[in-house]
């Protein structure tokens, strides 16, 4: 049975139907990227995933388990097992680093607050950030807050991580420190869809490839067999473009 | 000029002035936290709320801004009354602060549901927050950090100009009592400068616990002068 399984997922911004039936699925310990030009519709099924934004139609199981989208409990169950982390990393403003990493598992978990911040400097240590416990997020860089978010996600042990072009609003020189984390977590065997556009990237942590256009997925793979030997033509004409410079 | 100044008549009286700027602080205090709470509510309904109600807001705030306190006041001491209702002149006061203060907070707190980032609010919701959580964790802090130097102008302004039109109705606020009390021996000077040093200090006291509050408590760099 895969880990997560999604199938014939539909989702509509009004009339517009964004997401025209998506259908993938992934084993634990894998990295799946979703990739496939703007608008195509991934970042939507990241937030379908977690209940942001609506389903209308087909379903996710995680374990064979179905989410239902229309019942609260069934969200919170989601929203355990699965955790998203943001192109603009969303940290809260008003609160120190510590406390954005700790406020979910002491106020909603109700985990105690010497384990749980425990738990978070051990996480920010791991992400490089065990010395700014005490700052406020607009004191750190992006691609340090960036790094922040995911420890945050981290830090509620989700099954499943959803990255969301966690790289794409930092300035070059900050982007493999991000990078360097999300690898970090794939060899540590941490199951995750990656929305992203770095493609060697992609190629060197993915196991499965997804290229989606127009809300529906055209194409999936290995990274070689995508990036290299792409069946279809819509394929064969993004990645030629994208890839080659 | 050979004016005599003599201020042991008005030391004589000093603990009649106290009281009266006890008094004082206690209707700032009340008004402006009765004013906050209708402040909150109106710049809830002006975000969140069905149109019928965000219109009557809208009354509310353009009737209430544009017209003088003291009419509003005087409406409710000496109006209300031929309609049968009559309140003792400290509550008519208080009632119309309040709803004074309430408008203007309305403005100023609807300026900081604004500032609220629905992304913010997303990152909350996924990780599992409750919407009660939600607000109680990221949208009043940050309504606090954003209005807080507003808020605390306000409450000053509230302090020192709002509840001295009691005096004008005969309340024994700080006003009213220099008003009383040089009245009986025409030392207008004498009170009025003693006077205008309490309310100084009383601002003055304020601001500084305001921004101590404010830096502890928001993170906010409020001036003190
Ligand atoms: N809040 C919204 N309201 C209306 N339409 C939306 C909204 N968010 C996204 N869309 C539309 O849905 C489609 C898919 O958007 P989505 O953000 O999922 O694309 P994406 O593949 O993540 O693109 P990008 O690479 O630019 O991030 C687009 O056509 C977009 O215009
Ligand atoms: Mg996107």
């Amino acid at each position: 049975m895969p880990h997560l399984a999604v199938n014939d997922l539909r989702a509509k911004y009004g009339a517009l139907e964004v997401l025209k039936g998506v259908s993938f699925s992934m084993e634990k310990g894998q990295v799946v990227a979703l990739v496939g030009p703007s608008g195509s519709g991934k970042s939507t099924v990241l937030r379908t995933l977690v209940g942001l934004t609506p389903v209308s139609g087909g379903s996710v199981t995680i374990h064979g388990d179905e989410i239902r989208y229309s019942n609260a409990a069934s969200v919170r169950r989601a929203r355990d097992q699965m955790a998203i982390v943001f192109q603009q990393y969303n940290l809260f403003q008003n609160m120190r680093i510590i406390d954005n990493v700790t406020v979910a598992p002491t106020k909603i978990k109700k985990r105690p607050k010497a384990e749980a911040r425990a738990d978070a400097e051990r996480l920010l240590a791991m992400v490089g950030l065990a010395d700014k416990l005490n700052a406020f997020p607009d004191q750190l860089s992006g691609g340090q807050q960036q790094r922040v978010a995911i420890a945050r996600a981290l830090a509620l042990h989700p099954e499943i991580l959803l990255l969301d072009e966690v790289t794409s609003a930092l300035d070059p020189e900050l982007v493999n420190e991000v990078l360097d984390t999300i690898r970090r977590l794939a060899t540590e065997g941490m199951t995750m869809i990656l929305v992203s556009h770095e493609m060697a990237f992609v190629r060197e942590v993915a196991d499965k490839v997804i290229f989606m256009d127009s809300g529906a997925v055209v194409e999936e793979g290995l990274p070689e067999q995508l990036f290299d030997a792409p069946k279809t033509d819509r394929a064969r004409e993004f990645f030629g473009k994208i890839l080659r410079h | 000029m050979d004016y005599n100044f003599q201020y042991g008549v008005v030391w004589d009286n000093f603990g009649a002035l106290m009281e009266g700027a006890w008094l004082t602080f206690q209707l700032g205090v009340f008004a402006f936290a009765g004013g906050v709470l209708i402040g909150l509510l109106g710049a809830s309904i002006k975000t969140y709320g069905p149109w019928p109600l965000r219109f009557l807001v809208d009354c509310y705030v353009v009737f209430i801004t544009n017209t003088p306190a003291l009419i509003q006041i005087y409406f409710l001491y000496f109006g209300l009354p031929e309609l049968g209702v009559r309140w003792s002149n400290e509550t008519c006061v208080l009632i119309g602060l309040v709803l004074n203060a309430g408008a203007y907070l309305t403005m100023i707190l609807r300026a900081g549901f604004l500032s609220v980032r629905k992304t913010e609010l997303e990152a909350g919701q996924t990780l599992g927050f409750s919407l009660v959580q939600q607000i109680r964790y990221i949208v009043v802090p940050h309504i606090a950090k954003t209005v807080y130097p507003a808020l605390a102008n306000f409450f000053i302004v509230v302090l020192v100009m709002g509840t001295s039109i009691g005096a004008l109705i005969g309340v024994d606020d700080l006003t009213g009592q220099a008003i009383n009390l040089s009245s009986i021996n025409y030392r207008w000077l004498e009170y009025f400068s003693v006077v205008a040093v309490i309310y100084v200090v009383l601002t003055f006291v304020a601001s500084i616990g305001l921004a101590l509050l404010g830096r502890w408590a928001f993170r906010v760099r409020a001036r003190i002068f």
